[in-house]
């Protein structure tokens, strides 16, 4: 069932990843500057702050042990294995059989569990209260998530991420109230899952969604730089290929490949657009406050299921 | 062959312990005795164990024995075998363990612990194999006063006395309801066997009546929320390779019974039978990792998460009862397997969490979580072993807690599908409270993980702690090798799991891998291959380090600071976060789970509410029914004790007037009738 070209496909999907990952972070800087009315940083800054940080000198506090160096690589070799597992070429995921939505879920939280030890294992304070931080929010958004997930996953009649992909865009749901507000909750969720504000200022080197990183310098820092800008557009990838899988094809060819390209980045590009937009129409808010908006998605994603038990 | 093999297991425990017991004035023998026959009685249960769980057979024994009214029969069938290998595995690695752990209580009664720990063991083998009601009672009793005993070892300790004593308390609450359930069955059918009880035609009151009260009964025992609370008490107090048979092992027994009995005996014929197990399990499960989270002892924090646990083996359960009270069995062996996939692998990781916690006990004397800290550095192997565990109970792939957690995910999806709408509307909800718990455990094992081994050491024996001693680490790597098998090998262990539980409920054995990959149903497509997670995960984390290497090359280098970046400040190791700390946000957002909100209700001045909250986040939290529920009930006991004691007044002419008065009464009773 494993073979090679589907291999290949999901090596692809990841490089693709990979690659365009600073470009969107980039492109969320950039939104923010223009709407403070600053000029900002260009749209590669990223990717050169990236360079620069592999090239820098690695500085650790004595106290940091394994966890502390083994993270950056954990974090990023778990983003990659996410991006093989999820479709983003066609509605068919490329190594689809070897984890379902689940799987990516769970993954997702190994490598927040490394994250958040990572801040503690680190020593420094601010690092301690950001890892906790991080696992409280886990905590909040990991349910109301799970809910709004399985509701499509029980609409499509499997937690396969192509089944699901291919039921939604092929029209087989007709729930489709149901549908549509499980989508909305799992937006609230991946926002505040994003390190966005309200409840982060990731820009901010004392906030506390920094904070596990405070102590982290050089390659390490640029790997988990850039894998904190893979995990926001994996979110991304992953709403795209369950709530939105309209216009990609039905299967991989190489004909298709520019086109779905092409249409994931725009997508892509329209969701960063609106979170941007979202984002910097907020003020900053104490950290106590996100159980409220966790209840809203919360309360969101039950309403959507109880759309599913009446069918509309 | 299985059944001989099984009594010979139980003849050397019984040898090994009395051996022990004589041996108990030469404090190492005793201990060496004990623990070397519970690693050999070990090996030959397991023996035993495996061509039975490989081959699907049944092994069966029966005598007249000396009970006139019961036989004594065994029956070693699949799920019997499976809760031998879960005690002979635990049994095998604390046996090793505590060769080298019981140096730490040198000059005590180390015969009499042995005595008990093995006695214990044998008892906990037979509860899972024996089929007649009335010897299942005896072996679970002298296994409840033999863990009394453990629990209770350090009696200079006054916390261990009473933890012991609520124990008992409870348990025999429990077994009460047990023995009703039994009395039930024989009432209508007259007979002691399980294999009778199954042939009884019970009136559906009656098998409501027998169900709720083996489920209680049992839940007693097992830990199951509301009443949990002798658990967190008793199972640390023990020693630590104790704590880890008690939680690995014997609240496993109670799970055999509720599957023994509401499963297979009862045949789980009502489907709010499933809902109520369900609905329970979700509350341990939610209610136990919730106190977990505030807790600042690490072995109490190991075992409110084994009420978790207990709540996720038994949503499981509930699962299955529902897939066969209606009439779906490819949903009750799902569930069923999710259950006993959990129970085994549970097992597995709270014994080597145990194990490796007590290890850090053992060279610091203190299970505060605040004066550890840093200690990976000073005992790597340690706290390698804790890592697994704390990776595996934070349900993360590709270890086995993941796996468990993603058949019940499957069989709660499968469940929302059936036609009943109660199930239909319920099941979905069940999954969002396992993602809640998934989520806290993880909260909870940054927390365990993070302050005991990660950072900064904050007391003086944590900077000078050292690796424990080697049988030590050969009891944790037994068990942290059967976690990465039972999560790298899923596709090999799931067929042999499910087949226990097809048998159980008398079904085909499900088909549920292939390959390398698992699937929740037949003819779905391929969902999980948690060897392929692996490997490629391998791989991708070489890429970032290939990435690394590439780009910083030799000339940047590397520097270790001393400290850590403290704002500009001094840096000092109470900069770190500590485990109240850890757990305020949780604590602030599930204040009415923890029963805070009722405290700081309390009226008063300003300044006293104000010092009573400091006072209350300095302290433990406790659950507030705590002294709302169960101190009560222990007083009122206590209370109709005293008075009963009246009776006795140690005048012998006094009893025999009792025996005359007695005499006297039931003559006329006879006499009358």
């Amino acid at each position: 069932m494993l073979d090679f070209t589907q291999f290949l496909i999901g090596l692809l999907q990841a490089a693709v990843i990979v690659l365009l990952a600073p470009l969107f972070s980039g492109l969320a800087r950039v939104l923010r500057a223009k709407l403070h009315s600053r000029r900002g940083p260009g749209l590669l800054q990223n990717y050169r702050d990236i360079v620069k940080l592999l090239k820098r000198q690695d500085v650790r506090p004595a106290a940091a042990g394994w966890i502390f160096q083994a993270t950056p690589l954990v974090w990023m070799g778990c983003m990659l294995l996410i991006a093989v597992l999820i479709p983003i070429f066609s509605r068919q995921p490329p190594l689809g059989s070897i984890g379902d939505l689940i799987a990516v879920v769970y993954l997702f939280a190994l490598a927040r569990f490394f994250f958040a030890l990572a801040g503690v294992d680190s020593s420094n304070s601010f690092a301690g209260l950001g890892a906790n931080r991080e696992m409280t929010l886990a905590v909040l958004v990991e349910p109301v998530m799970m809910l709004a997930l399985f509701v499509v996953a029980l609409l499509a009649g499997s937690t396969h991420l192509g089944v699901i992909g291919e039921a939604v865009a092929g029209g087989g749901i007709t729930a489709q109230a149901a549908l549509w507000l499980g989508a909305l909750a799992f937006v609230v969720a991946a926002f505040v899952e994003a390190g966005k504000l309200p409840y982060d200022l990731a820009e901010a080197e004392q906030e506390l969604q920094e904070g596990p990183l405070a102590e982290y310098s050089g390659p390490a820092l640029a790997l988990l730089k850039w894998g904190l800008a893979m995990k926001q557009l994996l979110i991304v990838a992953l709403g795209l290929a369950v709530f939105l899988p309209f216009g990609s094809p039905a299967a991989f060819s190489p004909a298709t490949l520019p086109l779905a390209l092409a249409l994931f980045v725009l997508k892509a590009l329209a969701l960063y657009s609106l979170a941007a937009v979202v984002e910097n129409g907020m003020a900053r808010v104490r950290f106590r406050m996100a159980p409220n908006a966790i209840w809203v998605a919360f309360g969101m994603a039950l309403l959507s299921f109880v759309f599913y038990l009446a069918q509309v | 062959m299985s059944v001989p093999l099984l009594f010979l297991a139980v003849l050397v425990y019984l040898l090994g312990g009395f051996a022990a017991l004589a041996l108990n004035r030469v404090g190492k023998a005793a201990q060496y005795a004990a623990g070397l026959t519970a690693v050999a009685a070990a090996a030959i249960a397991l023996a035993a164990a495996i061509p039975i769980l490989v081959s699907g057979a049944v092994d069966v024994f029966e005598t007249p024995g000396v009970l006139p009214f019961a036989n004594f029969a065994v029956r070693f069938d699949g799920l019997a075998a499976l809760m031998v290998s879960v005690i002979a595995l635990l049994s095998a690695a604390t046996g090793v363990y505590s060769l080298a752990y019981l140096d730490a209580y040198a000059g005590r009664n180390l015969g009499f612990l042995g005595f008990f720990t093995n006695l214990f063991l044998a008892s906990t083998l037979l509860v899972v194999t024996v089929s007649n009601a009335v010897y299942f009672l005896v072996f679970w009793e002298l296994m409840a006063l033999a863990s009394y005993c453990l629990v209770t070892f350090e009696t200079e300790k006054e916390e261990a006395v009473r933890a012991g004593f609520l124990y008992l308390l409870i348990a025999h609450a429990g077994t009460a309801l047990i023995m009703l359930a039994f009395l039930l069955y024989f009432y209508h059918g007259e007979s002691f066997d399980f294999a009778a009880f199954r042939l009884t035609p019970l009136p559906q009151p009656s098998r409501d009546l027998a169900f709720l009260l083996a489920f209680f009964g049992f839940g007693a025992k097992a830990g199951l929320a509301p009443l949990h609370i002798w658990l967190p008490r008793a199972h640390p107090a023990a020693p630590s390779h104790i704590s880890a048979l008690l939680s690995g092992a014997m609240i496993k027994t109670a799970i055999y019974g509720i599957l023994r009995i509401c499963a297979d005996c009862l045949g789980a014929s009502a489907w709010w039978w499933g809902l109520t197990v369900l609905a329970f399990g979700a509350a341990s499960a939610v209610l136990g990792v919730l106190f977990a989270n505030a807790e600042r002892d690490l072995k109490r924090l190991l075992a409110y998460c084994s009420v978790e646990n207990i709540g996720v083996i038994l949503m499981g359960t509930g699962v299955g009862m529902l897939g066969v009270a209606t009439g779906r069995p490819v949903l009750a062996a799902l569930g069923l397997l999710a259950a006993l996939y959990h129970l085994v692998n549970h097992a597995a990781f709270k014994g080597l969490l145990f194990l490796s916690a007590g290890s850090v006990v053992f060279r610091l004397g203190t299970k505060d979580m605040d004066a550890m800290g840093g200690l990976a550095r000073r005992m790597p192997w340690t706290a390698l072993a804790f890592f697994v565990g704390a990776a595996a109970v934070s349900a993360l792939p590709p270890l086995n807690g993941f796996v468990s957690e993603w058949f019940l995910y499957q069989s709660l999806f499968t469940a929302s599908g059936g036609h009943l709408a109660a199930v239909r509307a319920s099941a979905p909800i069940f999954a969002v409270v396992l993602a809640l718990a998934g989520a806290l455990a993880a909260a909870c094992f940054v927390k365990a993980y993070g302050l005991t081994f990660a950072g900064v050491s904050r007391s003086p024996r944590a900077r000078q702690a050292q690796e424990a001693p080697l049988p030590m680490l050969l009891g944790m790597g037994l068990l942290a090798l059967t976690v990465l098998g039972l999560g790298l090998g899923a596709p090999w262990v799931a067929p042999v799991i499910g087949r226990v539980a097809a048998g159980l409920i008398g079904q085909a054995p499900p088909v549920m891998a292939d390959g390398v990959w698992v699937f929740p149903v037949e003819g779905a497509p391929a969902l999980l291959s948690t060897p392929l997670i692996a490997i490629l995960l391998l791989g991708a984390v070489t890429l970032p380090a290939l990435m690394a290497a590439v780009f910083s090359g030799a000339r940047a280098g590397r520097r270790v600071d001393e400290t850590a970046w403290a704002c500009g400040y001094n840096y000092s190791p109470r900069m770190e976060i500590t485990a109240g700390g850890f757990g305020r946000p949780l604590r602030a957002i599930f204040g009415q789970l923890y029963g805070l909100g009722a405290r700081a209700a309390r009226p008063g001045r300003a300044t006293a509410r104000a010092f009573q909250g400091l006072v209350a986040l300095a302290t433990r939290v406790e659950p507030a029914w705590n002294d709302r529920v169960y101190d009560p009930i222990a007083r009122g006991v206590q209370g109709i004790g005293r008075r009963v004691q009246a009776l006795q007044i140690g005048d012998i002419r006094l009893y025999c007037l009792y025996i005359v008065l007695t005499l006297a009464v039931l003559l006329l009773i006879a006499t009358r009738w």
